[in-house]
């Protein structure tokens, strides 16, 4: 069924909505919100206390790398006693292949020699090491290279003057 | 959504009390706001609840109550043909209205609910939200032709 008011008002709708409040309604709703702009206060709060956790982490996640880094009395200790290992163990070597060589003919044994070149360059490697993160494994593979290196000398030593011992030997009984 | 509420209230001061009320009782249930329907037709009926409850509150039943206003459904006539007004006379005998006759009336022509929405929202049931509406209707043609505007 027709309805003239109905139609009267769709048609005229927005003219229906003439009136505007005074500014003072939204100042008053500013006012009377403060409940959720202080819990809007406690997110952010919420955000900077995690940014400050992530700060204080990050800076201990800093330093603790850079201690490690640093030498630490730790570390001090570990590097001292490896020094003293390496001029012992290393003099020790320089002589061992002195002697090596002042028995041997240098063209003598190159596989001898490459093997003990290889334990070398490890060695250095392994030092470069111990001196960006001196830990006690890397010490003690450091000492491991030198003693093995010292083991194969020995044995070197041991069967060049083997030989010689054979070589004399055989020279005198020849000469009987 | 001022205008909302003053075509309830009827009064300026008031219809600003309920704007007020409503926005920051919209703020702060914002969680209850379940997007089932738009967020303007949510805060609309906040504003129209705080304005109902001003309304209940200023003076006790003006409201339409079921026992003394739930009527038999009256036949809807067309009691306006023509309608030789202009907004402003229309605006001004609506606010002449009594309070019952004028939220049922502004709710179904301007808000835009069917009866059984503003039986929901007044409480009443949807035969009385459309005899309201009929009575509405007569007495405001009622005023503007008594040219008592």
């Amino acid at each position: 069924m027709k309805d003239s008011l109905k139609e009267f008002v769709d048609t005229n709708r927005q003219a229906f909505d003439h009136l505007e409040p005074s500014n003072s309604v939204w100042n008053k709703i500013e006012r009377n919100v403060p409940g959720k702009s202080m819990s809007l206060w406690n997110n952010v709060m919420i955000w900077r206390v995690a940014a400050m956790l992530f700060l204080g982490l990050s800076v201990y996640l800093f330093t603790a790398n850079s201690l490690s880094n640093k030498p630490s009395r730790e570390t001090a200790k570990l590097q001292g006693e490896f020094s003293d290992l390496e001029s012992f163990y290393s003099e020790q070597i320089a002589q061992k292949v002195e002697l090596i060589h002042t028995i041997q003919s240098f063209n003598d044994e190159e596989a001898f020699a490459q093997d003990l070149e290889k334990l070398e360059a490890m060695y250095f490697v392994l030092r470069e090491q111990m001196k960006i993160n001196p830990t006690e494994k890397v010490k003690d593979a450091l000492i491991l290279n030198l003693l093995v290196r010292m083991d194969l000398l020995n044995q070197q030593i041991k069967s060049l003057e083997d030989s010689k011992k054979e070589k004399s030997q055989r020279e005198s009984a020849a000469s009987v | 959504m001022y205008n909302v509420g003053y075509r309830i209230v009827n009064d300026a001061e008031e219809a600003e009390d309920v704007l007020q009320d409503a926005f920051i009782s919209a703020f702060n249930n914002l969680e209850r706001y379940r997007g089932d329907s738009t967020f303007g037709a949510w805060l609309k009926r906040i504003v129209i609840n705080k304005a109902i409850n001003s309304v209940n509150r200023r003076k006790p039943e003006r409201m339409p109550e079921d026992d003394r206003w739930d009527v038999k459904e009256e036949e809807a006539v067309d009691i306006l043909e023509g309608f030789p007004f202009t907004v402003a006379k229309v605006r001004a005998a609506i606010q002449g209205l009594p309070d019952g006759y004028r939220s049922v009336l502004s709710l179904y022509l301007l808000e835009g609910y069917d009866h059984g929405e503003i039986a929901e929202i007044l409480s009443i049931t949807e035969s009385t939200s459309k005899s309201q509406f009929n009575r509405a209707k007569k007495k405001l043609k009622e005023l503007l032709e008594g040219g008592i505007l």
